[in-house]
Order: structure tokens, then sequence, then C-alpha cells
């Protein structure tokens, strides 16, 4: 009866053969997403460094996390912040839930940013995975949004302003920014419509978009072949189980452990209540956008649309451009060398940017030496 | 065309075309009940207290209403805080003007650009004195440099 039970679920026990194993990977759900064989050269962790699976396993925490947060936080500006504060001090491993909510969330912002990296200097996104890269930036775009409005909900002073000035860069956008700020926030102020709207976006609407999209990015990975390899290790294939599935289960327990530490260690900010009478000085938007807010402070219309436009747009138009398939799937390509330095040279300055707004800008965006 | 397969492709047509129309239909629907009507925030225009609660020469700042009040020589004007650059207070300091803490712009006693990121100046709202006798400030209504309420 047990042995029946067992089989009606899965329909092949814990496989032991070589073809056992095979099957295994074809008849669950989860494990049919991956191949049934898996080029050795993927999996050496110097290839793909994890980073699109730790973005994955980022997710996950953060929908569950999410979840249990919901059940106590309460969008309107009377009960948002008092509903945080009870988070904090009245459920039990609340504070912990919301450290790591908050960690796993700064945490995803900066993985999936380094796996567009690392697809960049591996040419991992040359035909036929062009589309795939497509989707991938707009997943980095949904997660900078998750991230932004996830951001306003604690309705603190942090929170008040940060989405202030991110709202106030939307409106510079020529035509349609006003309408898509009054459209953001229900309204020409930040008030209860607003604070509705973003939690909203943030608990359903963006993340069923980044749902689709992720499953329509692991899809395509499948379609396109798998991760790319150089021509000559193209052929060298070993079974998914064990060896794709248990160093995915590895990843995922090593993304657990530091996010535990993390939100064990750390407690995720709160400042006093939205007050808007009050700018709090300096008063600084998330880190990711610190780089942005730098720029904003050279010119608002430089920094708060020329030049997100324009690294979006060419980041969507890349691999439709770039399309020559010499150096692909290893680090730093010779024959790419050029089109490597001119990566390495805008992500190294954007990450300069949001360095120096993070750490050295000060009182009216003075500049102060961090230490 | 035989007569049974233009009817099939009008049908054909006909059919697509209502199907799209109906969902563009829904989608405009959608669209438009996304953006609302009424709004629940505070007035627009709204009082701001009696002329003799501003001395004379002073420049007060209404937190609630996020703009200062000047009581100069001339009259009465008002000056938005909300920095025309990202939407942040300036603080007001006496006969140095404005200052921005979010990014640094300063501008003018009267609300002119001294130095950015800002590109326009401090936004002036146009003041009327009630029949009550109260300073009342319209928001949707902008000023020139010159504009002083007699009071």
């Amino acid at each position: 009866m047990k042995g029946r039970l067992f089989r009606s679920v899965f329909r092949v026990g814990w496989p032991r053969t070589r073809q056992a194993r095979l099957q295994a990977m074809l008849s669950s759900l989860v494990l049919h997403l991956h191949p049934t064989r898996v080029r050795v050269h993927v999996l050496r962790p110097s290839y793909t460094l994890g980073l699109g699976l730790i973005s994955f396993f980022l997710f996950v925490v953060l929908t569950v996390t999410g979840l249990a947060l919901m059940l106590y936080y309460v969008p309107h500006p009377d009960a948002a912040y008092r509903s945080m504060k009870d988070i904090e001090y009245a459920v039990t491993f609340g504070m912990f839930l919301r450290n790591a909510h908050r960690w796993a969330a700064h945490g995803m912002v900066a993985t999936v940013f380094l796996h567009l990296c690392r697809v960049f200097f591996t040419g991992a996104y040359k035909p036929p995975r062009e589309f795939n890269w497509v989707v991938g930036v707009l997943l980095l775009l949904l997660t900078l949004a998750l991230s932004f409005t996830g951001y306003l909900l604690p309705w603190d002073q942090l929170a008040f302003w940060a989405i202030t000035v991110g709202t106030a860069i939307v409106a510079y956008f020529p035509v349609l920014g006003p309408q898509v700020r009054y459209l953001l926030l229900g309204g020409h102020e930040i008030g209860a419509a607003a604070l509705l709207r973003f939690y909203v976006l943030h608990c359903l609407v963006l993340p069923l978009a980044m749902a689709f999209l992720v499953a329509l990015h692991f899809w395509r990975v499948r379609k396109d072949g798998g991760l790319t390899a150089p021509p000559a290790r193209l052929h060298r294939r070993v079974p998914a189980w064990p060896h794709l599935v248990f160093r995915e289960l590895l990843v995922f327990v090593l993304v657990l452990v530091v996010v535990h530490a993390a939100a064990l260690l750390f407690d995720a900010p709160l400042e006093g209540i939205a007050d808007a009478t009050r700018t709090p000085n300096p008063a600084k938007a998330p880190w990711y956008f610190l780089g942005l807010q730098e720029l904003v402070h050279y010119g608002a219309i430089f920094g708060g649309v020329v030049v997100p436009t324009v690294i979006v747009l060419a980041l969507l138009v890349l691999p439709y451009v770039d399309t020559h398939p010499r150096g692909v799937g290893v680090w730093f390509a010779p024959e790419r060398r050029v089109a490597n330095a001119v990566f390495a040279a805008i992500a190294v300055a954007l990450v300069a940017v949001t360095i120096v707004g993070t750490f050295f800008r000060g009182p009216n965006w003075a500049w102060v030496w961090p230490w | 065309m035989s007569e049974p397969e233009s009817r099939r492709r009008f049908v054909a047509v006909a059919g697509t075309t209502g199907l799209v129309a109906g969902a563009l239909g829904l989608l405009g629907a959608l669209a438009r009940s996304v953006v609302p009507d009424v709004l629940y925030e505070p007035p627009r225009r709204f009082p701001v207290g009696r002329p003799a609660d501003y001395p004379p020469g002073s420049v007060t700042f209404v937190p609630e209403r996020r703009l200062f009040v000047f009581n100069t020589p001339g009259g009465f004007c008002a000056i938005s805080a909300v920095c025309s650059h990202l939407g942040c207070n300036v603080d007001h300091e006496a006969g140095k003007g404005f200052a921005c803490p979010c990014h640094g712009s300063t501008f003018e006693e009267d609300g002119r650009v001294r130095k950015g990121p800002a590109a326009w100046p401090l936004p002036r709202f146009a003041m009327v004195l009630s029949r009550r006798g109260e300073l009342v400030v319209d928001t949707r209504r902008t000023v020139g440099p010159d504009f002083r309420l007699k009071a």
C-alpha cells in the first residue's frame, strides 16, 4: 500500500541506475525544468558563479518571507508604521523575517546585476540567445521596481524621502513623466493612495510579472540549447541527477545560510515615522539608486533621464547588434576585448558613482570623507 | 470567390474585429479606472492664518503646507518650500536664501536659482485675502516675482 501511494506521487523511486536517473529528471515537474544531461563545462562554479540560481533562490526567499509579512502589514498611512513596529517587536521572529526580506532584496539587486555582468563577459547573449538576454534585462528592471516599491512600505522617513526623490525623477521624463507620476502616486503627493498603489504593485503585480518572466527565462535557457560553452566543450555531458541537482541544492542551502546569518546579525533600518514637513539631511534614495542620485546632482535631465534611458536601450539592442559568434562560453575572451572593455568601463563607472553617492555625500549633498 | 467562401471570410473578419475591439475596450476601461477622479488630499487652496500672525519683515515656514510666507514691506507673498529639483523641502536662512538638503541646490531670497542642479525657481503662489480676513494661498496658480498682497 505504502509502495503504491509513493509510486503515485513519484513515478521513479530514488534513482540508483543511470536509466532511473534520466527518468527521474523527466518525471517530476521541478526536475523536468532541467535537461536530463548537462554540459560539464557549465557545472564548474567558476563559469557561472551560480549568480542566476542565487538570484532565483533569493526571489523564493523573498516570496516566502513577504507572504508572512503581509499577514501583519497594513498599507495605510495611519497604520503602516505602527504595523512595522508590531512586526519588529510584537511578532515572534517578526524582526528576523523583516531582516531576511530586506537583506535578500538588497542581495537580489546585487546578484541580478552581477549575473548580467557574467552573461556579458562570457558572451552568452549571442544568437540564439538574444531574446533571453532581453528577458533578462526586463527581469533586472523588475527587480529594481520591486525593490523600489517595497522601499515605501515601512512608511518611515527613509522610505518617504527616497520615494519623494525617486518619483520626482520619474516626472522629469519628457511628455509622459508627470502623468506617469500622477498615476503611480494616485494623486499629487505621497499619501494613502500612493502607499496602496505601491503595496499592490509590490505584493501582486510585479511578483506575478516576475514569476512569469522567470519561467520564460528558464524555459528559454532549455530551448536555446542550455548554457553556453565553447564549441570544443559542447558535447561532454553528464546526467543532471546527481551532478546538477545536488549542486543546485547546495547553492540553495548556501543562500539560506547567508540570508539567515545576515538577518540574525544586522537589523533592517527603521527611522521615525514619515513626515512630509521635515526633510532629513542628506535625503538619500535606496543605495542601488544612489548612483542615479549622484548623476541627478549634476543635472536632473542628464542623470535621471538620459543616462538610464541610454543604458537600458543599449542593453536591449545589444544582442541584435553584436551577433558575431566569437569568444562565446569563456570569460574575457580575447576576441571580445573591445566589447568587454566598454562594458567594464560603464559597469565600473556605475558602481563608482553609486559608491560616491552612498559613502561620500553628506548634508546638502556636499562631499564628505566616510572616515 | 464562391459564395460560401466569401461568407465564411466575412464572418471571420467580423468576428476577429469584434473580438479585438472588445478586448481593446476592456483594456481601455481598465486603464481608465486606474486614473483617480477623486483625490483625498489636502486642498490646494487653503488659508494660512491672519496677516497679524506674520510680523513685518518675517519669513515663516508653514510646515503642513510646505511653503514659506513672506511679510515684506511691499506686502505678502508665498514661496514653495518644495525644491523644484526633486521635491525635498528647502531650508531658509535669513538673508542667504534657500538651500536644499537633497542635492545641494541653492536659491536666492526671491526663489531664483543661485546654484543648480535645480533648473527652475521655487514656484511663487497666488495669495488673496478672504472675507474673514485670512490669507489664502492658491497653489494651483503661480505668480511672477513682483506679486505682493497688500493686507
